[in-house]
């Protein structure tokens, strides 16, 4: 695995490149210079701290300035009113500023609706609240503070040399933890929400908790450098720290860098800040900035991922080579039985129930009142027209709806009022009818979330359990390709592999089969006879009915949000009730 | 002869979901076409409307090639749909998604006239008239959704599961509306999971299986063959 | 906290009201826009002034009066308008691309105009500008009575073309499922050419009636930001009379608090509503 060597590599990288600049302000260089420089390592750190909510999980956040705002006036306050040290008051500032995001993020968060374009509005409006707070109580008062008189500890014999040295190590601290979180587990999370946030959840991402914790490193960081910022200026007001501008930029430095790779506002930041600051004031400044927004717009359109993926690209044509080796292939693998497994060994024994289910929408029941269980080791086609409930039983099983009434236990745990990532990890995938993968994920990295998060592994162990199931389902060629490059087939079975790769007790499969020709329909099958003999129970909704009739042990007919009939797949199909159920009451004789 | 089909595939993104489809609607004819979920019912007869695009074949109305047309210049040639789910315009009033229906030039005209037509088929519309549709019940949305359709005075009405999610006797009422439909002249094309009523009150009807026409013929011939109870019961 | 007296309360009343006429004008296009179009046009603001430069230059420099320059200012806006759904139409702006492209379409406007006529205060002198009727106690600046006319004017002309004609409830359709509205014959691609450039035509009347009230300086374009945000969702996306009704409030709003605590509250007051409103009543939007 090259992966922990490209950590190493990143990670001395940054080291050698930040003690490198370090020197800087020793040697007899201008004064202007350290400033710009200090210029540089704030907005980096500005845009790279913004990145880690709003680039990776897509919320995006114009409250950055509301973060670093209240940062600002914590060192202010704290060094004026109270005589703090300076230094302490830059852990104080990041802290007081995560507390403040993540107390936002704990109330906005949990509605779903306040996505997009909702949650940057809650951001923008409380940045306005904060600053009009700041702006009428003693914190500010109105007419700005003066950080004239706190001394500093003075490195390089100057204060600035000592912001510099600030500047340069929390840009380098945002720098290494927004790699950390990238190449984490945490950021596989984080992108998958920004992709489809739904199944990220059913897939075993808390996505509630990872958006909270990148809520409160993304503030704690701008807090932070807000501090430092504080005893740069010397003199804070309300009007500059929280104008427009302190607002937008970090959202479009990373956006023209490329918000979705760790380095990609880095870039943004350094290109946007010398075109910005790069002249004095005056009408060449006025044109700087129009070029910038030239450039913006230009990059949105044309380059949507920003300037960094557009340079991986090209990086890559001339040096290919591909982070994770793909493993000799076709190595099957048998899922090893789980402990609780040998317990539960007997098949027959009843691994899923459902007592008296119950889930209505805004006053229609979709689901009746069903009871049904499902035993280990089988497969139970679930079936029925459209509209009867079939997914909607599927998506109260795998938490993504909670039940209005009844109990579902799973091998001994009540999950019906769990959310749908805990029900994930007890051992329950699915798989979507439309397929719905993370478009933005390579095909490798959709199906090692699934293994990484539904089964428990480490980031590297995903990866090499997710190639052993590219292998198994005959996706292995398609490993480092987007998903949508996929034919619907080929999608079809990433859904299978994402399924497989969380090793459930008990996969539902919806309607893997439909859009598929026979003979593809004829692969699968086999393939889903096999992944039952390895020991997984299988629900199975179906619409073809030769293909359910097939491969059942037993099957359950839904209709109306009601379960009609239950049994044998010969009788069921005959049972005179599901038959006027499929084909009118005339012909059910 | 209304509609002719003619050898018609169409995909999404490069997948076929329909292969070589040929089908025929006369003039006053009520035509079934039935299959299980995940057939292409859907995908077909919203090629006829408009709304997606043909990778080949011909599709005729009276002659005119509306496979060639703009998305919104097909409903001129008197094609109207009523989408499956209904998709009814849920923020505005009954009237108002009844009003959307005769916005093509030539069905404005008879606005007052449709309005009493649709109001006359389904009286509890009109004392609804003023009322969101996306506050009515699923039975009456089925009805704007038709009624919406009728406002555009169609020579061919095309029925997208008109069935789903209603309550069996609402059903029977929506059947026995589209055959009086029928009888005031407007030819239907109807596209049915239901296959008792869509069966009952077919002229002709086709059975589509994984996006091909498999079977043609008069309704009771059809269901007198073991092929539809494989297609939905796999006997 | 001092006394405050009654006739205090009144006047604010009477200028909170009038302020929001203002207000309710700026949002109409944006809130039109977003609703129906699902863009965010953050360049609202910056063509808003930039039609407020345009009159005083046009007035100043030319002897052009507000009217006339207005109709031109209207005209020129409304192709302007067309020509920008055109370039989100073509390259399949999403929402959030939206806000950014016209953010910098706002930085580029803010340029050319420090640019032009650098960033120092101008003000429009008119004979007639500064004049107010006197009822009882009270002062009704005429220039802003106006503004609030022709913002409840265009509103409600605004309300009923979408509520009363085919084109103005196709629009409305389009919002909710374009694809079935075109099965209906509705053509959505030019409705919303026509829409994207009405928005921008009123940005124009807006910018006239800026030029005439305010002070105008090219970083004026921020100061709305915020608060026409919060009107545009207090009166609902989409809902004409909804952002004149939402600009009165935060109006009214900001007026009284100035009035009886202190000017620099005021934005608290806006934007404390819109996030209990977002928080408590999603569903609103």
């Amino acid at each position: 695995m090259d992966l922990t060597h490209d950590r190493i590599r990143v990670i001395a990288g940054l080291v050698v490149v930040a003690a490198l600049l370090l020197v800087i302000p020793a040697t007899s260089i201008a004064a202007y210079y350290i400033a710009f420089l200090y210029l540089i390592f704030f907005w980096i750190s500005m845009a790279t701290s913004w990145t880690i909510l709003s680039g990776f999980a897509g919320y995006w956040s114009f409250g950055h300035a509301a973060f670093f705002g209240t940062g600002v006036y914590a060192a202010a306050t704290l060094a004026t009113k109270f005589n703090w040290p300076f230094l302490w008051t830059i852990p104080a500032a990041g802290l007081l500023a995560a507390a403040l995001g993540t107390g936002i993020g704990w109330l906005v968060f949990r509605l779903q609706r306040l996505r997009g374009e909702l949650f940057a509005l809650i951001t923008i409006s409380v940045t306005f609240v904060v600053a009009a707070i700041i702006s009428n109580t003693p914190i500010d008062g109105g007419s700005g503070v003066y950080l004239i008189s706190v001394s500093m500890p003075e490195l390089f014999g100057s204060q600035p040399g000592t912001i510099y040295a600030l500047g340069l190590a929390l840009c380098l601290m945002t720098l290494l933890i927004t790699y950390g979180v990238y190449r984490s587990r945490m950021g596989l999370g984080l992108f998958a929400i920004h992709d489809d946030e739904d199944v990220a959840e059913v897939k075993g991402v808390p996505t509630f908790r990872y958006k909270l914790g990148a809520i409160a490193l993304a503030s704690g960081l701008a807090g932070a450098v807000g501090s430092v910022y504080s005893i740069n200026v010397s003199y804070v007001t309300v009007g500059e720290t929280f104008e427009i501008t302190t607002i937008m930029y970090p959202v479009v430095m990373s956006i023209f860098g490329g918000s979705r790779h760790w380095l990609g506002p880095a870039l943004g930041a350094i290109i946007v800040t010398v075109a910005l600051y790069g002249f004095p004031a005056g009408p060449e400044a006025a044109l700087a900035r129009g070029g910038v927004a030239l450039g913006l717009i230009l990059v949105v359109l044309l380059l949507p991922g920003g300037v960094m993926p557009a340079l991986t690209r090209i990086w890559q044509k001339t040096a290919p080579r591909n982070l994770v080796p793909i493993p000799a292939l076709p190595e099957p693998l048998v899922p090893a039985p789980r402990a609780e497994e040998a317990a539960l060994a007997a098949r027959h024994a009843t691994v899923l129930q459902c007592k008296d289910v119950v889930k209505t929408f805004g006053g229609v029941q979709a689901l009746k009142g069903v009871t049904l269980d499902v035993r280990q080791g089988e497969i139970l086609g679930l079936v029925g027209p459209n509209g009867s409930g079939k997914s909607t039983l599927i998506n109260v099983i795998t938490g993504h709806f909670r039940l209005d009434r009844g109990t579902i236990d799973f091998a001994g745990t009540s999950i019906g009022q769990l959310p749908a990532h805990r029900v994930a990890r007890l051992g329950i995938a699915r798989s979507y009818q439309i397929p719905r993968p993370f478009n933005r994920l390579t095909v490798l990295d959709n199906v090692a979330l699934a293994a990484s998060f539904g089964d428990g592994h480490g980031e590297d162990e995903a990866r090499r359990m997710a190639a052993h199931w590219l292998g198994y389902t005959g996706l292995a060629r398609k490993a480092f390709d987007y998903p949508p490059a996929l034919n619907l087939h080929e999608r079809k079975f990433l859904e299978l592999a994402r399924g497989l790769a969380a090793r459930p007790r008990v996969l539902l499969l919806d309607e893997v089969l439909s859009g598929l020709n026979n003979t593809e329909v004829d692969e699968a099958l086999t393939l889903i006879r096999d992944i039952r003999d390895r020991g997984t129970t299988i629900i199975f909704v179906e619409h073809l009915m030769r293909a359910v009739n097939q491969l059942s042990d037993r099957i359950a007919v839904l209709n109306g949000g009601a379960l009609i009939a239950l049994g044998d797949p010969k009788a069921v199909m005959n049972d005179s009730e599901v038959v006027s159920v499929y084909l009118g009451k005339a012909h059910a004789s | 002869m209304l509609l002719e089909i003619d050898s018609l595939t169409v995909g999404y993104g490069g997948a076929p979901a329909i292969w070589d489809i040929a089908l025929k609607v006369d003039d006053r004819e009520i035509v079934s076409v039935i299959g299980p979920n995940g057939a292409g019912k859907s995908t077909f007869i919203n090629t006829i409307a408009g709304l997606l695009k043909p990778e080949r074949g011909t599709l005729r109305l009276a002659g005119v090639d509306l496979g060639k047309l703009a998305p919104h210049l097909v409903c001129r040639y008197g094609v109207a749909l009523v989408p499956e789910g209904r998709r009814l315009f849920a923020g505005m009033t009954v009237e108002e998604n009844l009003e959307i229906g005769c916005y093509r030039p030539e069905a404005r005209k008879d606005r007052a006239r449709s309005l009493d037509r649709v109001y006359a088929l389904f009286p509890v519309l009109r004392e609804r008239r003023l009322q969101l549709s996306g506050t009515l019940s699923g039975g009456q949305q089925q009805m704007v959704a038709i009624g919406r359709a009728l406002m555009a005075e169609p020579r061919l009405l095309l029925l997208d599961e008109p069935s789903l999610g209603l309550a069996p006797t609402i059903v029977g009422e929506m059947f026995r509306a589209i055959e009086l439909i029928q009888s005031e002249g407007v030819a239907i094309l109807l596209v049915e999971q239901n296959v008792g009523q869509a069966m009952e009150i077919a002229d002709r009807a086709y059975v589509l299986e994984e996006g091909r026409i498999v079977a043609t013929g008069l309704p009771e011939e059809l269901l007198a063959q073991s092929r539809i109870k494989e297609a939905y019961l796999g006997l | 906290m001092s006394h405050v007296s009654l006739s205090l309360i009144e006047q604010s009343l009477v200028t909170g009201i009038l302020a929001g006429g203002l207000y309710g004008l700026l949002a109409l296009g944006l809130s039109l826009s977003w609703g129906l179009l699902r863009l965010v046009n953050l360049g609202h603001f910056a063509i808003a002034l930039l039609g407020a430069y345009l009159t005083w230059w046009m007035g100043t420099a030319f002897d052009i009066a507000p009217w006339w320059a207005g109709l031109i200012i209207i005209a020129v806006f409304f192709i302007y308008g067309i020509g920008l759904h055109w370039v989100f139409m073509r390259f399949g702006v999403t929402e959030m691309q939206s806000m950014l492209i016209t953010f910098a379409f706002a930085v580029i406007i803010e340029s050319t105009l420090q640019f032009l006529w650098t960033a120092d205060f101008r003000r429009y002198e008119t004979a007639w500008g500064t004049q107010s009727w006197v009822i009882g106690t009270l002062y009704v600046p005429k220039l802003s009575l106006i503004a609030f006319i022709v913002a409840g004017a265009l509103a409600g002309a605004t309300w009923a073309w979408l509520r009363y004609t085919y084109v103005g409830r196709a629009l409305r359709a389009c919002a909710e499922d374009a694809p079935i509205a075109t099965a209906y014959g509705i053509n959505h691609r030019a409705l919303s050419f026509l829409l994207s450039g009405l928005c921008a035509a009123y940005a124009g009347v807006a910018g006239v009636f800026i030029a005439l009230i305010a002070t105008l300086a090219p970083s004026q374009i921020w100061a709305w930001v915020g608060v026409v945000f919060a009107v545009v969702i207090i009166g609902r996306l989409g809902n004409p009379i909804g952002a004149l009704m939402g600009g009165v409030l935060i109006g009214v709003c900001e007026a009284l608090t100035m009035a009886v605590v202190n000017p620099s509250w005021a934005p608290l007051v806006s934007f404390s509503v819109l996030i209990a409103l977002l928080l408590f009543r999603p569903r609103w939007i």
